[in-house]
């Protein structure tokens, strides 16, 4: 804890609304209650706890999802579209046709955060969340339900992700432009930015296209405790102590956080120099602890001669997208809008 | 089909749990209620309070904190007030008075009350066997025409739909039939065929024999059964603590599957056993056989081998409303377990503004005075009045369904649940009337009706839910999926929930000074 007994809660509910404080607030206990000092994870109560939704093929706000699993690995991904306006086609998902044979029409690539432990595709925040981005971008958004630690650490994940982007640019009915290809973005928000840009790495090695990262204050970290960390422990629903406790759930046994799945442009780890690494949009929230490792890694993507975009929200916390209560809801929104269709 | 009123906000009632209804004045957050969250807008300072409250306990008492993980049980997450309340008095925190002043009014951003959001509307979803491109597109094309097929039917062009049914007979060849997508769409084929040719003889309906010996390799194939006949196990269990003369009425007998277990936990339970009877309803034998009195016999030896004293009656009805209540000779010293595993939703009509003979027997159910009626039910949407949108519905729900039975090895056991789940699609796409008995709905209207109805809901907690999922890793394939739905307990197949359990209790009727009616003029 911050060195104090008391509970630091008086600065988080200046700068949040009451919902937001209480949503968050809420996942800060519970998930205090399931982790174990031993390092273990107490996944039924989890489980239990989670709030899940359903895909619905009836359209809510004009986006309706349906859920595909991916026969290889058995893993579920969540597709998320723009509804036709045929109710009588509503129900039956049309998966012989391209998205469009005239215009782009981006797929995203969404991996959740939860820290590498918590939440799912189906998770009632991030299905409402993808359910807003998808209608908002105008895009198609694929909700990709990976492997969680501490059952499944390093880098069961990245695998993951790895084979949702393969299945993602393996199917027909995703293709979309002239050019009749699949046009693939990266996002994800805390640890599904981290495996954003991990899965963008191996992309970028293999020659598979993605055509731009979103990265949601990932998670990313380090030995060294930063400023950052040290200024704003405790004080915005986040500690130093509960990241030590995921990184040592995520990473292999043993490891420390300057292992190269955690610490980007650390000591350990590969350069990105001369990769065909796509464009990033990073989105860093001032009063997220970890910022000082996001903004390095910013930097460290425009040293490797990478184009890198940074939305800096100075008065936001973790999770400020999970309401659209907020003005950074909305920037965030914008950003991400034009960010996905600027090569249209 | 038109949209869902998805909406949760003001005026909303589904009265999902034992809190009172929602009034118009009184909305929950509609923000909150997309994160699956249900707090009244009124409450938000409150129930901020306490999490704060909370906190700090937390945080001064850790060792209190992994009680609370480990021993405590949880309830229904979505009522985040009463959630919160619990964690606080498992922690001996008594209620604080709320203080208006903590929150401070100039920071409280008015937050949008958003559209409409969504808390589990009936879904749908196509799942394509990703096999190769072909057959994927002949999947997709055989999908295409059993719908149109379907439409047709809808509209009573049954000369077209005819046609239709030839084409896809056709198209069937070019599929592997096995498995899949292939495999579904020849049982709906084989459904609208027999509807549109042969609409006399449509139900599959067999002899109550034959029914059974599907039904128990339905129970084997796959847990759906398992699960349920475990989830009502253990509440009435809990329901039964403490009390010695104890009653449960099964509105299906079939081979007593469920009671094995519960006579063997009832041995073992501290204090002793209580007195056990058992009233098994089950349709009657043919040729002056008695069945349901061979299952009692058998359960009777189980029971005397464990020593729990135990009696059983059985009681012959082909309609769960033919069944009167002084049939089931309730003592009025005894506590009473009703237990319906997928038997309500025969009793459903289709028109909903008409009585339906599901009424008077809930209404002699809450007479009985129960300590706890499960309920479990398929999770799906069959009895819609249109038939496209309970053909699609099926469609989707059925495929399901048989994606998970893939899993399962024993190929006897696979074949039999695959006639008995047959059986179950012709009388939803091909029967109508009093013949459509398998009149699913979703949890959320079981909610209304039955609150409606004089019922109170009895949270099924955490406990359940971890041995729920904890049986289901041990025994069945990865892919089943317990989730916790305000109360109520659903396994599904990925994130498809197919069948749901909930717990319920008679609200406390009015005392009246005259003294009890005897049961056996109690007769309507």
């Amino acid at each position: 804890m911050a060195g104090s007994n008391e509970v630091n809660t008086n600065e988080a509910k200046k700068v949040v609304p009451l919902n937001t404080w209480i949503l968050i607030s809420n996942f800060k206990l519970a998930y205090n209650m399931l982790r174990r000092p031993d390092g273990t994870f107490n996944r039924h109560l989890a489980e239990f706890l989670e709030r899940k939704v359903p895909a619905n093929t009836i359209p809510v706000d004009g986006v309706y999802s349906f859920d595909v699993v991916d026969r290889a690995t058995n893993l579920l991904n969540r597709i998320y579209r723009q509804a036709v306006d045929n109710e009588a086609q509503w129900g039956i998902e049309e998966l012989e046709k391209p998205l469009s044979t005239t215009e782009i029409v981006p797929v995203i690539i969404f991996f959740h955060g939860g820290s590498f432990t918590h939440s799912s595709a189906n998770s009632a925040i991030y299905d409402t969340f993808c359910r807003r981005l998808a209608g908002i971008c105008k895009a198609v958004v694929v909700s990709v339900n990976y492997r969680r630690s501490p059952e499944h650490r390093y880098p069961c994940a990245y695998d993951d992700g790895w084979a949702a982007l393969k299945f993602v640019h393996s199917r027909t009915w995703l293709r979309s432009g002239k050019d009749s290809k699949v046009h693939v973005y990266l996002a994800g928000d805390s640890s599904g930015g981290n495996i954003a840009h991990h899965v963008a790495v191996r992309a970028a090695e293999s020659g598979v296209e993605v055509l731009g990262n979103i990265l949601l204050h990932p998670m990313f970290g380090g030995q060294e405790r930063r400023e950052s960390e040290k200024r704003l422990d405790g004080k915005y629903f986040v500690t130093v102590q509960d990241r030590d406790w995921y990184w040592r759930a995520y990473l292999p046994e043993g490891e420390d956080r300057d292992h190269p799945a955690c610490n980007i442009f650390g000591p350990r780890s590969l350069s990105l120099e001369g990769l065909n690494f796509p464009k990033t949009l990073a989105v860093v929230a001032g009063l997220d602890l970890s910022q000082d490792w996001q903004l390095a890694y910013v930097q460290g993507l425009e040293n490797a001669g990478h184009g890198v975009k940074l939305l800096f929200l100075k008065q936001a916390t973790i999770g400020f997208y999970f309401l659209p209560n907020n003005e950074h809801f909305y920037s965030l929104m914008e950003e991400i809008k034009s960010f996905v269709h600027s090569d249209c | 089909m038109g949209p869902y009123d998805s909406s949760v906000s003001a005026g909303s009632s589904s009265g999902s749990s034992s809190s009172c209804s929602v009034k118009p004045a009184d909305p929950i957050d509609g923000l909150l209620a997309g994160a699956g969250y249900r707090v009244r807008s009124s409450e938000l300072r409150q129930v901020a309070q306490r999490l704060e409250r909370l906190e700090t306990v937390m945080i001064n008492a850790p060792t209190e904190v992994s009680h609370l993980a480990n021993d405590a049980v949880h309830y229904n997450p979505s009522d985040l007030a009463s959630w919160v309340d619990s964690l606080l008095s498992e922690l001996h925190q008594p209620e604080i008075a709320p203080d208006p002043s903590t929150f401070s009014d100039l920071n409280y951003i008015a937050h949008a009350q958003g559209g409409p959001v969504l808390v589990n509307p009936m879904v749908g979803h196509c799942e394509l066997s990703s096999g190769t491109e072909i057959e994927e597109d002949s999947g997709i094309r055989l999908v295409h025409v059993l719908m149109t097929c379907a439409e047709s039917v809808h509209r009573g062009e049954l000369s077209l739909a005819a046609s239709f049914i030839e084409e896809l007979q056709g198209l069937l060849t070019s599929v592997d039939g096995e498995r899949g997508i292939g495999k579904v769409a020849g049982y709906f084929i084989d459904a609208l065929s027999r509807r549109v040719f042969a609409p006399q003889e449509a139900s599959l309906a067999g002899s109550a024999f034959e029914n059974a010996v599907l039904y128990h390799h339905f129970y084997e194939a796959c847990p759906y059964l398992k699960f349920a006949h475990f989830t009502a196990n253990q509440a009435i269990l809990e329901a039964f603590d403490g009390h010695d003369c104890v009653h449960v009425i099964d509105f299906n007998l079939m081979h007593g599957l469920q009671w094995p277990a519960l006579i063997q936990a009832l041995a073992l339970r501290p204090g002793g056993p209580p007195l056990l009877r058992l009233t098994g309803i089950g349709p009657p034998s043919p040729d002056g056989h008695d069945s349901l009195r061979e299952i009692g016999l058998r359960l009777a030896e189980l029971a005397r081998s464990v020593n729990v004293r135990f009696a059983f009656r059985g009681v012959a009805a082909s309609r769960l409303d033919d069944v009167k209540p002084w049939m089931l000779q309730v003592n009025p010293k005894e506590v009473i377990a009703v237990n319906s595993i997928m038997q309500l939703h025969k009793l459903l009509g289709s028109d909903p503004s008409r009585g339906s003979p599901i009424d008077p027997v809930l209404e002699w159910i809450r007479n009985l005075n129960p300590k706890i009626v499960m309920v479990v039910e398929q999770e799906a949407n069959h009895n819609q009045p249109e038939f496209l949108d309970r053909f699609t519905e099926a469609l989707h729900y059925y495929s399901t369904m048989f994606d998970s039975l893939e899993a399962c090895s024993a190929q006897l056991e696979k074949s039999l649940a695959e006639m008995y789940i047959q059986r179950e699609i012709c009388n939803v796409v091909c029967c109508e009337g009093l013949a459509r008995v398998e009149r699913h709905e979703p949890l959320d209207k079981w909610r209304d009706r039955l609150g409606g109805a004089g019922f109170t809901s009895l949270h099924l907690g955490s406990n359940a839910f971890k041995q729920a999922s904890m049986l289901l890793t041990l025994f069945s394939a990865e892919g089943y999926c317990v989730e916790e739905n305000e109360g109520c307990l659903t396994l599904g197949w990925h994130s498809r929930p197919l069948i749901a359990a909930s717990a319920w209790q008679a609200m406390p009727v009015l005392q009246h000074p005259l003294p009890l009616i005897n049961h056996h003029q109690n007769v309507i």
